[in-house]
């Protein structure tokens, strides 16, 4: 027997509640990259979920170029942090206020 | 011969010259920059007097554009410098080079050989007064005459205060600028009615202001002529002749703007002279005979010019009976004789205004450098009380002065008889003739000839008859042929120039032996005496009244000699008492000028400057405090949101999520799910 879609859909919700709850508490860099990557992936399991509902594979392939796009984005993300890390010696997002000083 | 039009612009030009070489090299020459000026005002003369006899010959009138300088497309108004020679701008050249010329003569006796210094400046603005006034003669468009008007108000401050290092010339100079400068406020928004209502500022021709207002008056034309304020065109006229009469009203010091004149006595003797015969002065008498043919059009215009003419020279006579100072009695000598000028425009005689402005620029000026003279030799002492019994030691100064004198008190055949009972004359023929107020003016300008008469001699009397009062009237300083010969030339010229139009014995010697009107009936289609006899009847409604010119003769005659008379038994005595302490606080009164000047410091301390006060508080308080007000609360409101700006991630993101929420939430309710 199939898994009925709204399944899936409180799961993607569970998984994006846990993300956006990081980003809401932690002053880690790293743990908000995690955050950012834990909402993307529930995302792409709406994608997939949905794809599969309707039987066509749009919304999986697509859900590829999501994941490729978060390898980027995370590649940029170690950047900045490490440039965060080099200006302020630690990676706490509370600290860096400004966008110059 | 007629090449001398082609050069017509370098009258003007020769003492810009004079001007440059007197500021730039004027130290390096031998008299200062004496000798470049009279060069230069002798070619004006010449040139001016050649284009006057060209202009006696068959010649046409000249005019000419020399410069465009703004050209309107379409209906917008083209703004241009040109050159109008006409009987009238041609006479007026000649007199003010003319005494332009004998004034620079005059200075080498009264600035050089006296050791002043500065004098390159000096020269230099002599010959910048001389340009602008020759400029504004000659200038064939009210613009440019304004423009020129202008300079010639900066060139009299420049030189009333050329002894800047004392006190009171600075002030006398600020206050001759200003005063005049107030007039001209009003001439310059006249300058733009003028634009305004006719498109052109010219004075001759076809597109000219004056012609085309006489056509809309006459219903032949006008289109083209734009009222404002809902006026009719009279109406309308009327006001613009007035705003460009405050402009006349500075220049020439009339009622109430007076007051400038007397205190700029403070300048150089020469300078006096030129500024009261030749430039400044005569330029607002000059611009109404100029546009005359506009101030025909209104006779409301010509009441207000005739009453406040004939007041002036009631008022200004007055004041020059009590005045101690020889320079005195002169200055209010010549606001009552402009007041005079200005009766006679008002009473729509216009060559008898002309006639009196020739004259009088003859006997004043020499009057004044006969002054000059008798300040020479009392080593600048001015105070009539200290002088007496100068006559025998002065003859040459003596004889020009009392020609001078005689000539302004009118005793007949001397110039000034002529001229002001033409004046009189043609006043009272048009008054009698259905104006009655003009016979207002009359009276006026009549008792004012009494009082002339009297306050001349009592200056001839005290400054030359009698026992000398002081060592130095004793012993006077000698002058010089360069003092001497613009004496005898201006006392010659003050005795025989009325015979050009001896209007008294019109009866005898028939119309066409009257040189000056015969000369202003001709020139410029529209703009000569003829036409403006007949646009003052038509238009304007004045009639001539017929009366014979011997009794209005024999009335301003008579009273004259009264006048005199009255001076020879109170001062031509060996021991001359101040006869007139005895009017008491009447004379106190006139000795402060009516209060005139108290009246116009009060004017702007008392009620200008509060008024300013007021309205500056208005807004600094109200109008800047409703910008401010807005800029605050702004500024206020902006730092308050500036605080959910922290920088921080965390809230940012939450705010994100809020928002989102709240999207949610708004949708929910809208869409009906809950």
């Amino acid at each position: 027997m199939a898994i009925l879609p709204q399944f899936y859909i409180v799961l993607s919700a569970g998984v994006f509640c846990i993300g956006l709850f990081g980003i809401l508490t932690r002053r880690n860099a790293l743990f908000f990259l995690m955050s950012v990557e834990l909402m993307l992936n529930a995302g792409n399991i709406n994608l997939v979920a949905f794809s599969f509902y309707y039987g066509n594979l749009t919304g999986q392939v697509f859900s590829l170029f999501v994941i490729a796009l978060a390898a980027a984005e995370v590649a940029i993300g170690i950047g900045i942090i490490l440039v965060l890390y080099r200006n302020f010696e630690g990676i706490d997002v509370t600290e860096a206020t400004a966008m110059r000083w | 011969m007629a090449w001398i039009y082609d050069y017509a612009p370098a009258i003007a030009l020769f003492p810009l010259v004079s001007f440059l070489v007197s500021l730039f090299l004027g130290r390096y020459m031998p008299k200062k920059g004496a000798l470049g000026g009279i060069v230069a005002t002798g070619f004006s003369l010449a040139f001016s007097v050649w284009a006057l006899v060209h202009l006696a010959g068959p010649a046409e009138p000249y005019h000419a554009t020399l410069y465009t300088f703004v050209t309107g497309a379409g209906d917008a108004v083209t703004l241009t410098f040109g050159i109008l020679l006409d009987p009238l701008s041609a006479l007026m050249l000649v007199i003010v080079s003319l005494i332009a010329f004998l004034v620079h003569i005059f200075s080498l006796g009264y600035m050089n050989d006296e050791g002043e210094t500065g004098l390159p400046r000096y020269y230099a603005g002599l010959g910048l007064f001389t340009f602008s006034m020759l400029a504004f003669v000659y200038a064939d468009n009210l613009l440019m005459a304004f423009m020129f008007f202008e300079l010639v108000g900066l060139c009299s401050y420049l030189l009333i205060g050329f002894w800047f290092r004392e006190d009171a010339p600075p002030s006398a100079a600020k206050k001759a600028f200003l005063v005049t400068r107030f007039g001209d406020y009003f001439f310059l928004i006249g300058v733009v009615a003028v634009l305004g209502t006719f498109g052109t500022a010219a004075y001759a021709g076809e597109h000219s202001f004056i012609h085309m207002a006489e056509a809309a008056l006459t219903g032949d034309g006008g289109d083209g002529v734009r009222t404002f304020l809902g006026m009719g065109e009279q109406a309308w006229f009327t006001v613009v002749g007035m705003l460009v009469l405050g402009g006349v009203i500075g220049k020439s010091a009339q009622f109430p703007l007076h007051t400038w004149l007397p205190d700029a006595m403070e300048g150089p003797t020469p300078v006096s002279a030129l500024i009261h015969a030749a430039t400044m002065v005569a330029a607002g008498v000059y611009l109404v005979a100029r546009m005359y043919g506009f101030y025909a059009l209104s006779p409301t215009a010509l009441g207000v010019i005739a009453l406040i003419g004939g007041f002036t020279a009631l008022f200004a006579a007055t004041m020059g009976v009590v005045k101690q100072e020889l320079k005195q009695v002169l200055a209010y000598s010549t606001i009552s004789q402009y007041g005079y000028m200005m009766l006679a425009l008002g009473g729509g005689g216009y060559v008898a205004a002309v006639f009196h402005l020739t004259t009088h620029a003859v006997f004043k000026a020499l009057l004044f450098l006969g002054a000059g003279s008798v300040i020479i030799a009392m080593h600048h002492n001015e105070n009539m009380w200290d002088m007496g019994g100068l006559k025998d030691r002065m003859r040459i100064t003596y004889l020009t002065f009392l020609s001078g004198s005689l000539a302004l008190a009118g005793i007949v055949p001397f110039a000034g008889f002529w001229s002001k009972d033409e004046v009189l004359y043609e006043t009272l023929v048009h008054g009698l003739g259905g104006r009655p107020l003009l016979l207002l003016g009359y009276a006026m300008g009549l008792i004012a000839v009494f009082f002339t008469g009297f306050y001349t001699f009592r200056m001839v009397f005290l400054t030359f008859h009698g026992e000398p009062r002081t060592d130095v009237a004793e012993d006077p300083e000698p002058v010089r042929w360069n003092v001497k010969f613009p004496l005898v030339v201006l006392g010659i010229g003050a005795a025989v120039v009325g015979f050009v139009n001896m209007g008294v014995l019109k009866n005898v010697i028939g119309d066409a032996n009257l040189f000056l009107h015969e000369w202003l009936a001709g020139g410029v289609e529209g703009l000569n005496a003829h036409h403006y006899t007949e646009v003052l009847e038509t238009v304007a409604g004045y009639h001539a009244a017929g009366l014979s010119p011997f009794v209005a003769g024999a009335a301003s005659l008579g009273l004259a000699v009264v006048g005199v008379l009255a001076a020879y038994r109170l001062y031509a005595v060996p021991e001359p008492v101040p006869h007139l302490e005895r009017l008491g606080s009447v004379r106190t009164v006139v000795m402060n000028n009516y209060y005139q000047d108290e009246y116009q410091v009060w004017l702007a301390t008392g009620l200008t400057a509060p008024l300013a006060r007021v309205a500056d508080t208005f807004d600094q308080g109200v109008i800047d405090g409703v910008v401010n007000g807005i800029s605050s609360v702004s500024l206020f409101a902006a730092g308050r949101f500036r605080r959910i700006q922290t920088g921080v991630v965390t809230n940012y993101a939450a705010l994100l999520t809020l928002g989102l929420v709240v999207l949610l939430a708004f949708f929910a309710y809208v869409g009906g799910w809950i």
